[in-house]
Order: structure tokens, then sequence, then C-alpha cells
């Protein structure tokens, strides 16, 4: 029972980070109206640039900052370079022009870190555990968890709270009203990535010390983010969390049992879910 | 015999109505027009006689079978078919292939769909040919559709409508966006269909409605409030009221 | 018309005798495979991103049945076929009832599930090490281990592939995919039940998608996990969108160019996955309309060129 309990924290933590990635991947697609195929590359990067810069720097806290915006910056890039100028060639081309970052970025970081997988601890402030009663759980997932929360908190507030957040929602719904009313449409595109790439990058960032890296992290999280997104909905950030807790959940459960399906699991349940309610969890088509 | 009723048919989007209890009746060979304001609910109403989506309350029967909830994609083969006040065409093709679509659909036969050559359907070559003809663009059967002018586009509107060889015809304001000149050719056109179909007409030009219809009804807000022959609802005040302030006569 | 197929039969002839036959033959089964992928992304619209579930499903399969029970090439391509609709039955009935983004996520998502069962089953699949072994047997006493036997054999599958494709979309279904991309709406309205006929291009497109994947596991006598991988479903579509997804030949140009462009590189660098994404990047960014797209508006500037010239 202890060991479940322990899992579902666990599902949890993972589960917020899912939430983060959705999330990230929900603002790129629902914005600019093509699925993100380097948003798991976008991860990967988060997480290889935080355990380079807190090995450089030697201070996690200061990594965890330059990171993400490392990534976001990234993410700038590629809209003004790249997805910006196939605008007009159409979906498909800005598409397959993510595919082709995604191969490039997952390649590089082979060259720079090399193909082994890495591990990197905690902070010493977080390392450890706490005692929750029914287990000793480590602290530093529960920072995740926390961290994820705030950030999804603060996503919201962007969202909900401020005028270029409101206009970013419209986006969502409808570009042609949003450009028709005046709004720079490009300068949308390019802030909805940016802040895609941040929250990628973040939770790359976050990530790290819990699972380790890997070069095939990203490709991993990219069908995970696409799960999240396909279930929550484009857009939604209640569906994201709502998404992303529970393949997370499942994913930590069913890994105590029988580990090798843990991650067939997320895909496994994204296909029951589908077959009952096509439309998603919460009924966008 | 009405052909085509409605019954108390109401469709609501969250808290907006908009079409509201709406009852009536469409005799089979007539052409009974729709007017009403914009927003009236006439587009909203033909969308649930379409089956685009089903209504919340009420009814719809044809030909003395209830249809009410059957998909947009059964429609056609029961023997309605529309067309759309904002042109809705297949623009990478032909106008023939643009009817041809039509006409095959509502085919007796789908034999073999997947292995023979489209020209081996001759009573869907043959439709598409008509319905083509019927609206006088015949010479341009090998055009492209976006090639071709605007008003010309609703002709074609118009004609995959036809080439399902329907026994009701809704159409939804076919002339939306036509010069003088294109309208009086469109009223032709539909003036020269009466008797061979029944057409449920939805228009704003009044002129139109007036020369042509057999019975109009008047939407306001979602509501029927007026029905009768053209000279009636001339005369009539609340008609009138509906339209101060909306389309002007 | 005829000038493509006069085209097409020199290329067959003359090829294997260019590159490797087992290039050669690569490069058909590859052209299999866009075909069925173009019924979807080209004639129907749908940017299906999840290919190779079908191509390597129908490969592990088939492969495994070659293997541990030696059935016979007929049997291996029946399965493959078979293999290949069924997945894309599966896999497309919860597809195609959502729209565009979805869609494309979704065949992806759907994509990783079997290659993490893949992954993940390694006594049947090995995993990532693949399944080796994979026999071509006998065919009425042809030897298929003789390369240029078998080269002859995918491209006489390819040129019927080719064949039941263009009576494919020149039928009325054909017709129907297209209206469905031109105006989904409407194909609705005039009385065709769109779900249910992506679900059929689907299968249509997956079961050409087997048919390539038992002749690629038979080519090389292995199924490599990256045969069910998002790599290749990527690769697949970035062949089609090169080749020009507008006609019946753009898989085929498509597939010339990337077989040539990633055997060039595969050879220059263990890397070289990178320099593929670099020449995806930029394929995609200066030669956007597709090869054939590109040759047809080189021809469009030369005949405006030599019409110019006549009139002086």
């Amino acid at each position: 029972m202890n060991l479940l309990l322990g899992q579902i924290l666990n599902g949890i933590a993972t589960g917020m980070l899912y939430a983060l990635m959705g999330l990230g991947l929900s603002l790129i697609t629902g914005v600019l109206n093509i699925p993100n195929f380097a948003h798991g590359a976008l991860f990967a990067v988060g997480a290889y640039l935080l355990v380079s810069s807190a090995n450089l720097v030697g201070n996690f806290w200061v990594a965890l900052l330059v990171a993400p915006l490392g990534v976001a910056l990234l993410g700038l890039i590629i809209e003004y370079a790249g997805v910006r100028r196939l605008y007009a060639a159409g979906h498909d081309y800005q598409l397959l022009f993510t595919f082709g970052l995604a191969l490039i970025l997952n390649e590089l970081i082979i060259v720079i870190w090399g193909p082994v997988g890495i591990s990197h601890l905690p902070p010493a402030i977080l390392r450890g555990g706490v005692d929750l009663g029914f287990t000793f759980y480590p602290k530093y997932r529960l920072f995740v968890m926390g961290m994820a929360g705030l950030l999804v908190l603060a996503t919201w507030l962007f969202l909900e709270k401020t005028r270029y957040g409101a206009i970013m929602r419209a986006g969502i719904e409808n570009k042609e009203m949003v450009s028709l009313l005046g709004i720079d449409i490009h300068r949308l595109f390019t802030v909805a990535f940016g802040i895609g790439a941040f929250l990628a990058g973040i939770a790359g960032a976050l990530t790290a010390p819990i699972r380790g890296l890997s070069p095939g992290m990203g490709v991993d999280m990219l069908g995970i983010a696409f799960v999240v997104v396909a279930l929550g909905g484009l857009g939604n950030l209640l569906g994201a969390i709502a998404a992303g807790l529970l393949i997370g959940i499942a994913q930590a459960v069913v890994a105590a049992y029988w580990t090798e399906a843990s991650t067939a699991v997320i895909f496994a349940v994204m296909a029951l879910v589908l077959l009952i309610r096509p439309q998603g969890m919460f009924g966008i088509r | 015999m009405a052909i085509l009723k409605t019954e108390n048919l109401s469709k609501s989007f969250g808290a907006l109505a908009a079409v509201k209890d709406v009852s009536l009746g469409i005799e089979a060979g007539s052409l009974h027009s729709i007017i009403g304001p914009n927003g009236a609910g006439k587009t909203t109403l033909f969308n649930l006689l379409t089956g685009t989506f089903p209504p919340t309350s009420g009814r719809i029967i044809f030909d003395q079978k209830d249809i009410t909830g059957t998909p947009a994609h059964r429609i056609a083969h029961l023997g309605l078919a529309r067309s759309y006040q904002r042109t809705s065409v297949f623009p990478a093709f032909s106008l023939f292939d643009n009817v041809w679509v039509a006409a095959f659909a509502c085919g007796s036969s789908w034999k073999g769909f997947l292995w023979k050559r489209t020209d081996g359907y001759p009573e869907a070559t043959e439709r598409a040919r008509q319905a083509l003809s019927d609206v006088g663009l015949e010479k341009k059967s090998h055009q492209l559709a976006r090639e071709i002018s605007h008003g010309e586009q609703r002709q074609l509107e118009l004609a995959i409508a036809l080439a399902a060889a329907p026994r009701v015809l809704l159409l939804d304001e076919p002339a939306a966006g036509l010069s003088p000149e294109e309208t009086r050719n469109m009223v032709a056109l539909v003036r020269g269909l009466k008797g061979r179909y029944t057409i449920v007409l939805i228009e704003h030009k009044i002129d139109i409605i007036m020369s042509v219809s057999d019975r109009i009804s008047v939407m306001h807000f979602g509501s029927l409030i007026a029905e009768g022959s053209p000279e009636e609802i001339q005369r009539n005040p609340e008609v009138r009221r509906a339209y101060l302030g909306g389309i002007a006569a | 018309m005829k000038k493509e197929t006069i085209v097409l039969l020199v290329s067959i002839i003359a090829l294997p005798f260019v590159v490797r036959p087992a290039i050669a033959t690569e490069i058909w089964i590859f052209a299999i495979f866009g075909l069925g992928l173009n019924l979807l992304l080209g004639y129907t619209g749908l940017l299906s991103f999840g290919q190779s579930t079908f191509f390597g499903s129908a490969a592990y399969v088939a492969g495994w049945l070659l293997k541990h029970y030696g059935i016979n090439v007929f049997f291996a391509l029946g399965i493959g076929v078979g293999v290949g609709a069924l997945s894309a039955l599966l896999v497309g009935y919860l597809c195609v009832q959502r729209s565009g983004l979805y869609f494309i996520m979704l065949t992806f998502a759907l994509n990783q599930l079997f290659y993490f069962i893949a992954y993940q089953w390694t006594t049947v699949t090995g995993g990532e090490d693949g399944m080796p072994g994979i026999p071509r047997p006998l065919f009425f006493g042809f030897d298929f281990r003789n390369p240029m036997l078998y080269y002859a054999f995918v491209s006489v599958l390819f040129l019927l592939s080719l064949w039941l494709m263009k009576r494919i979309v020149e039928s009325p279904l054909g017709r129907i995919l297209r209206a469905i991309r031109e105006n989904e709406v409407r194909a609705e309205a005039v009385g065709y039940h769109v779900p249910r006929f992506k679900l059929l291009a689907f299968v249509i497109g997956g079961a050409f998608s087997g048919l390539a994947g038992v002749l690629y596991a038979m080519l090389f006598g292995i199924v490599p996990l990256e045969a069910i991988s998002f790599v290749f479903s990527g690769n697949v579509v970035f062949a089609t969108l090169i080749g020009g997804s507008g006609s019946l030949y753009g898989p085929i140009i498509g597939s010339f160019v990337f077989i040539w462009l990633s055997e060039s590189m595969s050879v220059m660098w263990a890397r070289w996955p990178l320099l593929l994404g670099v020449a995806f990047v930029i394929v995609v960014l200066f030669f956007r309309g597709g090869v054939v797209e590109a040759w047809s508006r080189l021809g469009e500037k030369v005949r405006l060129w030599r019409s110019s010239r006549q009139k002086t």
C-alpha cells in the first residue's frame, strides 16, 4: 500500500511535468496551428543545458534560470528564422521544418554531450527525503511538484489575467479575427513559441535530477506531450493538467508492477480514453 | 400535401435561442420563402433541416417520415439538397467534377467505386451534365471552379444542389453578392425550377421574394412571426415592424 | 502519360546498374510506401505522421512467420498487406474522428505506442537489436537470394502497386477523397460519410505500407526497430512532400531523392540523422512545392522563354 501511495506521488510529480509539456505544446500548436515536432527536443535541450550550466557555474538555481531561458531563446530563433519564413508555404512545411529541427537537435545533443546517459544530483538543499508518515519521500520530487504547480499557475495568470494572454487565447480560437483586430499576428506567433519553448525547457531542467538524461529523452517526451494535448485539448489549461496527471499516475502505478510496460501504458491509456470519448477528455474535436 | 414539415422546432446554443418553436409546412411543388432580418435564425433553420446539427427539441417530417436527427451525410440521399449562402464548392475541381461528385453520391449504385473509372457511371455523368445545363454553365464545364467569376460560382452552387436530383431544394440566398443583372439571371433560373422541385428559399432581396414565392414565412429573433401569401405579408404590420431598422424593401 | 511510363520502365531497367541492386530495390520499396501515404496526404489531405506503424507491424509479423514457420512468399505478401490494413483500421478508427491537428498528433502518438511495444517485447521483436534472420524463400524455382532476381520481383510488385493506385485515384473513390480534401463540409453535405471514407483511405494506405514492410524485411533480412519508429514515419512524409504530393508520381521521385540522400549521408558519419535533418530543413526552406512542382515551374519558365524568343 505504501508502495502504491509512493508511486502515486511519483505519478503526480511526473504528471505535472507532463502537464507543463502539454501546456507549452498546446500554446504553440494552438496559436501557430502546427504540431511542434521539435518540442521534445527542446525539453531535452533544457535538461542538458541545466546540467552543463550547473556544472559550469556550480549553482543549481542559476542553472534552473539559465537553461529555460536558453531554450526560450532557441525557440524564438526557430520561430523567426524558420517557421515564420514558411508561413506562406503552409502548415505541412512548417511542420516538416520542426521535424527536421528535432532530428538536428537530438543528434547535436549526442555530438556535444555524448551518447551515454548522464545523471545529475539535485542541489544539496533538496537532497534526501521527507517523512510523510506512510513513506520517506524525496524532497526534490516535492519541489518539482511545487515548482510545476507554480509555473502552471503563472501560465494561467498570464492567459487569464493579462491583456496579451487574452489575445493569445483569442488567437487560439480564431486567428483571422485577431489579425483583423489589428494585432500583430506574427509577434503573437513568436511570443507563443517563446513561452512554449520556455515551458519545455524548464520541464526538462526540472526532470534532470529525477530521471537522469539520455539522448532519447526528447523523442519519448514528444509523444507524451502529444498525448496530453490530444486528451486535454488545445489551449485548455485544465485539460493539460488533468491529462498530464492521469497519464503520469497511470505510468507510475504500472511501473511498480510491470516496469517494461510503463511507457507504453501512457499511449494505451490515451487509446482507451479516445475509444470512449473520441473528442478527448474535454470534448473538443 | 406538406412534403416538408417542422413541428415546434427549436435550437439553442447555450443561452442563445437561435430557433424558437418553429412549426411550418412546405407544400409539395411550391416555392416557399423564408425572410427576416439578419440573425433571425433562417440559416440555423436550414442547418437543422439538413442535419448539420440536431435540434434541441421538436421534429422534422419529410414525406411523412420523421427525419429528426438524421446526420448530414444522409440528408442528400433522402431527397433534400441545399445550396449555401457563402459559396462552398470544390475549388480545384472542374465545374463538371463539382456537380459529378454530388450526382454520384445520390446515384442508384456505387458498385465498383474503388476500381471503375469515373466516366463509367452514365447516370451520374448525365445528371451532372443536366445540372450544369440547367444553370447555363455547360459551356464552361472544364474550367476550374476557382477560375470562374463570383456570379458563375453562385450558379455552380445551385447546380451542385440540382445534381443530387432532389425533391426539395433549400436555397440559402442564391443571389448573395450578385450584381443587378446577375440577380435577374438567378431569379429567372429559380423561377424556371419552380414546379420541378419543391423550393425553400431564403432571400433578403424583397423584390425577388415577392416575384417568385407562393408562400412566405417571416422569422424574427428565432420565431415565426407571420406566414401567408406575398400580398398578405406585404400588408402585415408586424412584418413591417420587424423590418424597420432591418433590411429595407 | 505514355512519356512517364517510358521513363519509369527505363529507370527500372537501368537502376540496378547505376547503384547496388539492394539500394535500387530499397528505392522501389520506399516508393510503394510513399504511394500509400500519398493517398492520404496528397489526395485526402490527411497528414498521417505514423505510417511506420503499419510498415513495421507488417514487417515484424511477416518476418516472424517467414523466420519461424517458413511460409512462402505469397503468404508473406498477403500477411504484410493484411497486417498493414488491419493495423491501419485500428489506428485509423481512433484518428479519423478528430480533425487536422489532433489527427496528426494522434497518428504520431499511436505510432509511439506500437514503437514502445516493439521496443519492450524483446522476445518477439528483438527490441533494439531488431529481428534478424529473415529468409527470402524460393518462388516458383526463382532463388530470390540472387539480388537481381529479388530486384526484378520487387520492381514488378512496384509496377503493380502503381497501377493499382492509379486505378484507385481515377475511380470515384479518388474523386471523393479529393472532394473531402477540397471541402470536407460540402462533401458531407452532398452525401458522403466523411470519417468512413477517411478510414477507407487510411486502410488502403496501410495495405500499401504493409506490402512495403514485408518486402523491406525480406530485402535486408532483418526488421530493425527503426522500421516502426517516428523517424521512419517522418522520412516518408518528407519524401512524399519533396517529390510532390500533388501527383501520382511524386512519391517515386521523393523515394529517389530520399534514399539517395540517406544512403550518401549514412556512409559519411555515424551521426548522419543530423545531416538528414539539415537536408530536411534546407529542402523545406528552398524547395517547397516539391521537386515535381519545381520541375514544372522550370518547364513553365522554359516555355515562356521559348515563346518570347519566337516572337522576335
